[in-house]
């Protein structure tokens, strides 16, 4: 059975992510009164209290609404890296280069960014990492993204000393502050994509960071193995699930008997996260169809089949509702000269 | 008790204090003879002069302009009072202490006189102060609130505007060499310290035309109307040069703050202007 956390339950520890959310939003004169809004909390809680993820995102949201600055999410990042979660954090501090790194965060990531998931693929010169919500807040979500694009782009440069030349796509129309991404993340910004990710050269995968230390990193990582495996959320595991299983058109009775739960429950549950379990499925086959497309150079009739579609012309079909685009113009746009993957891998050639 | 809540007591014991002494002082006039417009309009702006007083007191930083503003309008809700009191109460017409008190009105008006003479002084300041800091125009938005600098939309607005001149104009970003390590190790707080004072010393050193902006995190925009953009590089290396000299502290340790440029000729769409730009400071 798969382990997952629903957002109404409590996980994660108050002195954690949220105390630091509290602390910057005090300490730009926000009150109590407006921070804690709805969220059920108290104001100093108990030193080995619990949040759920749902008050988490609540607290989120007041101290974004509450400062109502554009760089908010930004700052709130800046903290969040490599957080005070023990053995994982160090972990993080210790990696000594970026694979390690984010092999580390992405296996730690319900610890250390529990309210996205981040996923790290790499092929043909290219890293990728993209971020999936563990909890669902679409509403919540740009800023959730920038906040840990922050997070990852500050620790790498930290770590090691320079700053990474990353690309971002953002599953999002152009925002009006776009200088706060120019500056905190990078100016190689594009925006209207399928996903949120963020993507440099593979070569940088593997050059050490200079205060990188062999043992250090062994027993950091050593240090690690007594630690509890903490769940994912539901979206998250969700995702995970149907990324498995895509080939073999995963159904809601056949999912929910997977998680242990009744249909009906799983169904509640998913609309208690703000989505349903189809919308879940087209997002990964989205993703699923855009990597056939990049790395396999597949046409529509490998994809369809991949996915366990009839035919082309359904696929098709299917593919213009999830993304508004029919596979043509994407594929174009990834083939050409706007193509984010290619002109990032065109880049290493050169 | 909130400062707001002092202020409203002391009006109102103000305002008791000169009914007490009417009531003791003077006869009833019956219900029958009131005259139902003066006590409205009397009584309306001894209370409309509270309600300034209070808008004044509670929106300004106490200081001589404050108080001549509030005393003034003090004064005038008094005179007010006292005139309104005459509606119901009775005085011998030869007690001169009544007449003296509705003569609080035109002192107010005076004091009041003197106050906005005072303020415009005031402004006059303020306004110089500012000017590097919103050039051309004022519109209503909201400052950054460490630097009290304009942020990048005005900056974009300001770059439309100057995009419609024909007139060389440079524009000049600057990002302070490894900020994020102030951050790290000395807090954010300390962080916003450092900003200011790059704010302070940029601002110091730039000339009365030149609009200085907080972009974002740490990178300043500075737009330089009739340099080159030669001439702006120039001057961007003197900014440089005049922040790398500053001493600044973190708690009691000494923290070298560098700053790096890039400049661009400021016509043309300001978005693209801007995203080439940062580009540009990506790679340096």
């Amino acid at each position: 059975m798969i382990a997952w956390q629903p957002a109404a339950e409590p996980a994660i520890p108050a002195r954690l992510q949220p105390a630091l959310a509290l602390e910057y939003g005090r300490s730009h004169d926000l009150t109590d009164a407006v921070l804690l809004r709805e969220t059920d909390l108290p104001a100093e809680p108990a030193p080995d209290a619990l949040v759920s993820p749902s008050q988490y995102l609540q607290l989120l949201a007041n101290t974004l609404r509450g400062l109502d600055s554009p760089d908010t999410s930004f700052m709130l990042g800046q903290l969040m890296l490599p957080g005070h979660d023990g053995a994982a954090s160090h972990a993080l501090v210790q990696a000594p280069n970026l694979r390690a790194l984010l092999e580390t965060l992405c296996r730690f990531h319900a610890r250390l960014t529990p309210l996205l998931r981040p996923r790290f693929e790499t092929w043909d010169g290219v890293a990728l990492l993209y971020w999936v919500d563990a909890y669902g807040a679409p509403s919540l979500r740009p800023a959730l993204v920038e906040m840990h694009m922050t997070a990852l782009v500050a620790l790498c440069r930290w770590l090691g000393g320079e700053r990474l030349p990353w690309r971002f796509c953002f599953n999002r129309g152009a925002p009006r502050h776009v200088e706060q991404h120019q500056v905190h993340l990078g100016a190689d910004l594009r925006f209207g994509c399928q996903l949120d990710a963020m993507l440099v050269d593979a070569a940088w995968l593997d050059r050490p960071w200079p205060r990188a230390s062999e043992m250090a990193a062994r027993l950091a990582l050593q240090a690690t193995d007594g630690e509890p495996a903490r769940a994912p959320g539901l979206t998250a595991a969700l995702y995970d699930y149907l990324l498995e299983h895509v080939c073999a058109s995963p159904t809601l009775e056949r999912t929910a008997a997977d998680f242990g739960v009744s249909p009906a429950t799983f169904k509640r549950q998913l609309l208690r996260h703000h989505t349903h379990f189809q919308g879940e499925l087209d997002q990964v086959r989205t993703h699923v169809a855009l990597w056939l497309f990049q790395v396999r150079r597949a046409d529509n009739e490998e994809v369809a089949r991949y996915l366990g579609f009839h035919d082309a012309a359904n696929f098709r079909r299917s593919f213009k509702r999830w993304t508004g685009l029919t596979p043509g113009p994407i594929r174009a746009a990834l083939d050409g000269e706007l193509g984010w993957f290619a002109r990032l891998h065109g880049a290493t050639g050169a | 008790m909130s400062v707001v809540a002092r202020h409203i007591v002391l009006l109102a014991g103000l305002l008791a204090s000169f009914t007490l002494l009417f009531i003791v002082a003077g006869t009833p006039i019956p219900v029958a003879e009131w005259d139902w417009i003066d006590v409205a309009s009397e009584g309306g702006t001894a209370l409309l002069g509270a309600i300034w007083c209070l808008i004044v007191l509670s929106s300004r930083p106490d200081g001589r302009v404050t108080r001549l503003l509030a005393g003034g309008l003090a004064c005038i809700m008094l005179g007010s009072w006292a005139d309104c009191m005459d509606e119901f109460i009775d005085v011998e017409k030869a007690a001169l202490w009544d007449n003296a008190l509705e003569m609080l009105v035109p002192l107010g008006m005076v004091i009041l006189t003197a106050g906005m003479v005072y303020w415009r002084h005031e402004q006059a300041n303020l306004s110089d102060h500012m000017r590097k800091r919103e050039r051309l125009f004022r519109s209503h938005r909201p400052f950054d609130r460490i630097t009290q600098l304009a942020d990048a939309a005005y900056l974009r607005e300001q770059l439309r505007l100057e995009s419609r001149n024909d007139g060389p104009c440079a524009l000049v970003l600057f990002d302070i060499d490894d900020f994020h390590r102030i951050n790290r190790e000395h807090g954010q707080g300390e962080g916003d310290r450092a900003l200011q004072a790059v704010a302070h010393m940029l601002l110091l050193n730039l000339r009365n035309d030149d609009l200085l902006c907080r972009y974002a995190g740490d990178r300043f925009a500075v737009l330089m109307p009739g340099l080159n953009q030669y001439e702006g590089e120039d001057a961007a290396r003197h900014l440089c040069r005049m922040v790398g000299a500053m001493r600044h502290h973190a708690g009691s340790r000494r923290v070298t703050i560098t700053l790096r440029h890039g400049c661009a000729d400021a016509h043309g769409a300001p978005d693209a202007l801007l995203a080439a730009l940062c580009r540009q400071m990506d790679a340096v």
